[in-house]
């Protein structure tokens, strides 16, 4: 039996040995390295950097940029946020059968599929100042006259950009709320509707309840989202006009690699780090003191 | 017989799905409908509108396939992909059976390390990764990304470790019994058994990968190694303003995962819902 022990012990060796050194090398040693950096003045080329203390850390509170960024995180995060009861909606209708159910099905999640960059594209085309849809759109509607340039005026820029980001990303959260709501066992239904519940009940004691740590998943999930938009201002406006669409993520990113100023951009990468982790502790609270009590 | 309340309640709810329908396909249609009209249409013709069919043109495909970027950009993510996935199989299969299987030493420090490691952010780990990648001499090889796919990105450990704690343990220990070695037994018994959630894994993965700007973006500025989609934001800098020659780029960059997605509907739904629920 001893050799089948060594036998096994090797083989847990070799197995972990590759996996583990990746996740060393690539992502846990960045990561801590990200802390590191936060205390020099780095700058992404020379081999030689100066430990500079907080210095960075005085100098992302006090930069005006950063947090004009963060202010439009906060649109992306509020535009998804009130989105939500419409997603659970949505996953409530589409769970029921009916005539083309599959169709909608499939078309609800399609955004989140399609190439990011490619979409963000599109829909630069879409509000463009000159012979753009939107705009045409408006005309049919006789809404002409609320015609402006989208994707240049500093005042409605990150609604425009949060509503792409909502196009993609809606159909992911109704998907994953529809998941949520066939893990109630159909016999509950069947009970509570031979009780007499009618279907706002069934939604409020049944469904509501049984989908709350979906709910809890989408949130965490809009708020992760939220402070790391890139993708979307990044195409379809980097992040202008001056820094009107910047995002926290979007302003990090051209500080290192467009500025080369990678000590301060490593504070700003820990400072999202923090604040996701913080909004995770202070989130699972809430939910586990107000929700969970609730349905003890 | 049918009353008033349950039809109005079939049509109300066609219509909410309909206007969903409008609403999601309506940005890609128009792009559709640029990418078929001449320069003079675009003009002409309402951008919610095709123009007449004898003046639909397929010139701005042709324009863009005469690119030979574009054709380098599919055999780039092509190579990334297959190498990638092949890896991430292989690596996640055997990680997440050792962790489901096994009792071992360092047991909870390994798992807490896989469990840290995705919660660290995307994007601005880049900061630091940069420099582990230029010290290796990836930078500006397709070997940057293939390496970061196939050690950044940990959702199949969720996916594999769900399906094999559903495949009984009895079946381990019958083939150790009968003289298997673990290498066998992992080979022979258990990666089979695990195919539906590789497809799952690899359709999920696909997606992801050709959909990622980021890292070839960051990585790659090499003009031979763009990507489909690194290469459609450098022909959508060349195209200032002429919308219709872009939209052809966008609709063919489209293609590939709306591909896989009319095809594998059923894999990347339930493996997109096993992927985010995690505990």
């Amino acid at each position: 039996m001893i050799s089948l022990k060594k036998q096994k012990s090797f083989f847990i060796a070799a197995s972990l040995c590759l996996p583990v050194l990746l996740l060393l090398a690539f992502v846990m040693i960045p990561g801590l390295d990200l802390f590191r950096l936060s205390a020099t003045d780095w700058d992404g080329l020379s081999s030689k950097s100066n430990f500079i203390g907080f210095a960075n850390y005085a100098a992302m509170f006090k930069n005006a940029d950063l947090w004009q960024s963060l202010k439009n995180n906060m649109v992306y995060f509020t535009v998804h946020l009130l989105m939500i009861p419409v997603e659970l909606a949505f996953a409530v209708l589409l769970n029921q059968k009916f005539r083309g159910s599959h169709f909608y099905k499939t078309v609800v999640f399609m955004p989140y599929i399609i190439n990011g960059v490619a979409i963000s594209y599109a829909f630069s085309y879409f509000f463009s100042p000159i012979n753009g849809a939107f705009d045409a759109l408006l005309k049919v509607l006789g809404l002409g006259n609320f015609s402006r340039p989208w994707l240049s005026d500093a005042g409605i820029v990150n609604y425009v950009l949060s509503f792409v980001s909502l196009w993609r990303f809606s159909g992911y959260h109704v998907v994953l709320f529809m998941a949520a709501l066939q893990s109630v066992p159909e016999e509950i239904y069947e009970a509570a509707l031979i009780d007499g519940a009618n279907s706002a009940q069934v939604f409020r004691y049944i469904q509501i309840p049984s989908i709350m740590l979906m709910v809890d998943f989408v949130l965490f999930d809009n708020i992760r989202g939220a402070l790391q938009v890139f993708d979307i201002p990044f195409v379809m406006t980097s992040g202008g006009p001056g820094y009107a669409s910047s995002t926290f993520t979007l302003y990090t990113i051209k500080t290192s690699f467009t500025f080369s100023r990678f000590g301060l951009a490593a504070t700003m990468a820990v400072a999202i780090m923090f604040m996701i982790v913080l909004i995770y502790v202070i989130q699972n609270v809430i939910i586990h003191k107000l929700v969970l009590r609730e349905h003890k | 017989m049918m009353s008033y309340d349950s039809i109005f309640k079939k049509i109300f709810r066609q219509v909410i799905c309909i206007c969903m329908v409008l609403i999601v396909t309506g940005p890609i249609l128009i792009t559709l409908f640029a990418s078929l009209k001449t320069k003079t249409d675009m003009a002409q013709v309402s951008p919610l509108l095709l123009p007449s069919l004898d003046r639909i043109t397929l010139g701005n495909y042709k324009s863009v396939l005469h690119n030979k970027a574009i054709v380098t950009g599919f055999i780039n993510t092509g190579i990334i992909l297959v190498i990638s996935l092949i890896f991430n199989v292989l690596l996640g299969t055997i990680t997440a059976f050792v962790i489901e299987r096994f009792q071992f030493k360092f047991k909870k420090i390994i798992v807490g390390l896989f469990f840290l490691g995705m919660l660290i952010p995307t994007f601005v780990t880049e900061i630091a990764r940069f420099k582990i990648i230029t010290s290796l001499h990836l930078y500006n090889t397709l070997g940057a990304p293939i390496i970061i796919y196939i050690a950044g990105d940990l959702m199949q450990l969720y996916i594999y470790r769900q399906f094999i704690s559903r495949i009984s343990v009895s079946i381990d220990e019958s083939a150790i019994l009968d003289g298997c070695s673990y290498f066998t037994l992992f080979g022979k018994i258990i990666f089979p058994l695990l195919a539906p959630a590789t497809a799952t894994v690899c359709i999920i993965k696909s997606i992801a990968i050709i959909n990622d700007m980021y890292i070839p973006y960051l990585y790659m500025p090499k003009n031979k190694l763009r990507t489909i989609t690194t290469f459609l934001m450098n022909y959508a800098n060349a195209q200032q303003g002429s919308w219709e020659q872009l939209a052809a780029g966008i609709v063919l960059v489209m293609i590939p995962t709306i591909g896989l997605y009319i095809f594998f509907q059923k894999y990347i739904l339930a493996g997109v819902v096993s992927g985010a629920v995690k505990e």
